[in-house]
């Protein structure tokens, strides 16, 4: 696999959220803001990065029967140091996220990454990997997490966009403003990935069929 | 099989404890800085250093577990007691316990709370935090000169829009320090008169800056 497709794919057409709905824990929880979603991303994609890269070293030393106890200790071992990093270099984020910093453990997507991508392929693929569906799912995050601090609290990233006079709209604050607006934004990337799909079905009418049509 | 999740799990702990050795001092200096920018809020200006000065007092017939409460005392350059701070927690927050750090003057006023930690939905309880008109309505306040609870309950503190169990829970909790303060106020001031000052504040109180 060449290394744009590994990028495209974690950024866009198999994003951990947006194509997969998987990590939707941390997703709903710590979405309040813009800010919250994109340190939480953070600190999923340097968990992501370190399981991957050791699950690809060790992936042919560690017995078939044991790789998921390997895989969940070594997952572990980088939550717990990042969230050790965190505690200690940016205490007021690790205040704001708490709990779900160690929840990172359980985020299938990661586990997911290192059963079906890392174990499978070399290094540099893995690290690529990880950086792409980390930030894809960073980009997740803080995409929700900026249309519930938007609509809920009126600002961005803290700055105040619509005045001071913008009335909280609590709904969105609370969980299920996140469900509401994360089904607005699955229908939105839905119509333009048909769009794209259908843009592409008829650039290739219009022009002479080629053989890798099928791929 | 054994071998290899042994080897694993081995170089994991050493990992660990690693990262525990290089961070262990940096989180203590982070959450000293944070409580020391906690008790200048609800401390009036002072020049000892507080968090140096910290006596604490063993609740009567404690278990071992219960660590006692760690009071923060405040005096002026001339060693005069100008305030007090200790944290108190209202365990029944709307999403677990709140910890709060209330400072009083000598004579049982209240000079500021704060909450230094909690878990309440942004926008609805965390208010606590972020509405200053609220937290301003503690100030000056002794356990008479109010009723200790939220309007709602008939009291004379304000709830907000969608949210009572936070504020009730807090009201609750500044009430009963003040409480703790008016019975075990003797015995806190023999203490402290009994305690090592650092004066003036350079000696200790500038290093952590």
């Amino acid at each position: 696999m060449n290394k744009s497709d590994i990028l495209a794919d974690g950024l866009w057409h198999n994003n951990t959220i947006f194509a997969q709905l998987l990590g939707m824990c941390p997703l709903l929880g710590v979405t309040t803001s813009a800010e919250n979603g994109f340190w939480m991303g953070a600190a999923t994609v340097l968990v992501l990065i370190g399981s991957n890269l050791v699950v690809s070293l060790v992936r042919n030393v560690i017995p078939k029967n044991v790789r998921i106890p390997a895989y969940i200790t070594i997952i572990a071992a980088f939550v717990t140091i990042v969230g050790m990093a965190m505690n200690a270099w940016m205490h007021e984020m690790y205040l704001i996220l708490g709990l779900f910093i160690p929840l990172i453990v359980v985020n299938c997507a990661i586990l997911g990454r290192a059963e079906a991508f890392a174990s499978k392929n070399g290094v540099a693929d893995a690290v690529t990997d990880a950086l792409a569906v980390g930030l894809g799912f960073t980009f997740a995050l803080v995409l929700l997490g900026g249309v519930r601090e938007l609509l809920g609290q009126g600002s961005l990233f803290g700055f105040s966009v619509f005045g001071e006079s913008y009335p909280d709209v609590l709904m969105f604050i609370l969980p299920p403003g996140a469900f509401i607006a994360l089904g607005f934004i699955l229908a939105g990337i839905n119509l333009i990935n048909r769009r794209l799909a259908s843009r592409a079905a008829t650039a290739q009418q219009t022009t002479t069929p080629t053989p890798q049509e099928a791929a | 099989m054994v071998i290899a999740l042994f080897v694993v799990a081995t170089i994991a702990a050493v990992l660990l404890g690693l990262t525990d050795i290089v961070t262990r001092e940096p989180i203590a200096a982070a959450q000293k800085a944070a409580l020391h920018q906690a008790l200048r809020q609800v401390l009036p200006a002072h020049a000892n250093d507080p968090q140096h000065d910290q006596i604490v007092l063993a609740a009567e017939n404690a278990s071992p577990a219960d660590a006692g409460t760690v009071i923060y005392p405040a005096r002026d350059k001339n060693n005069h007691l100008v305030g007090l701070a200790w944290e108190v927690v209202a365990p029944d927050g709307y999403s677990g316990s709140i910890r709060i750090l209330v400072g009083v003057r000598p004579d049982g006023r209240v000079f500021a709370i704060r909450v230094t930690r909690h878990q309440e939905t942004p926008g609805l309880g965390d208010g606590i935090v972020k509405n200053d008109n609220w937290l301003r309505s503690f100030v000056d306040q002794t356990l008479t000169s109010k009723r200790w609870k939220v309007k709602k309950d008939g009291g004379d503190f304000d709830q907000f829009t969608g949210a009572t169990i936070t504020p009730r829970a807090v009201v609750k909790a500044v009430k009963s320090a003040l409480q703790f303060f008016n019975a075990q106020k003797a015995a806190i001031v023999a203490r402290l008169a009994a305690a090592p000052t650092t004066q003036p504040a350079n000696t200790a109180g500038g290093a952590h800056e």
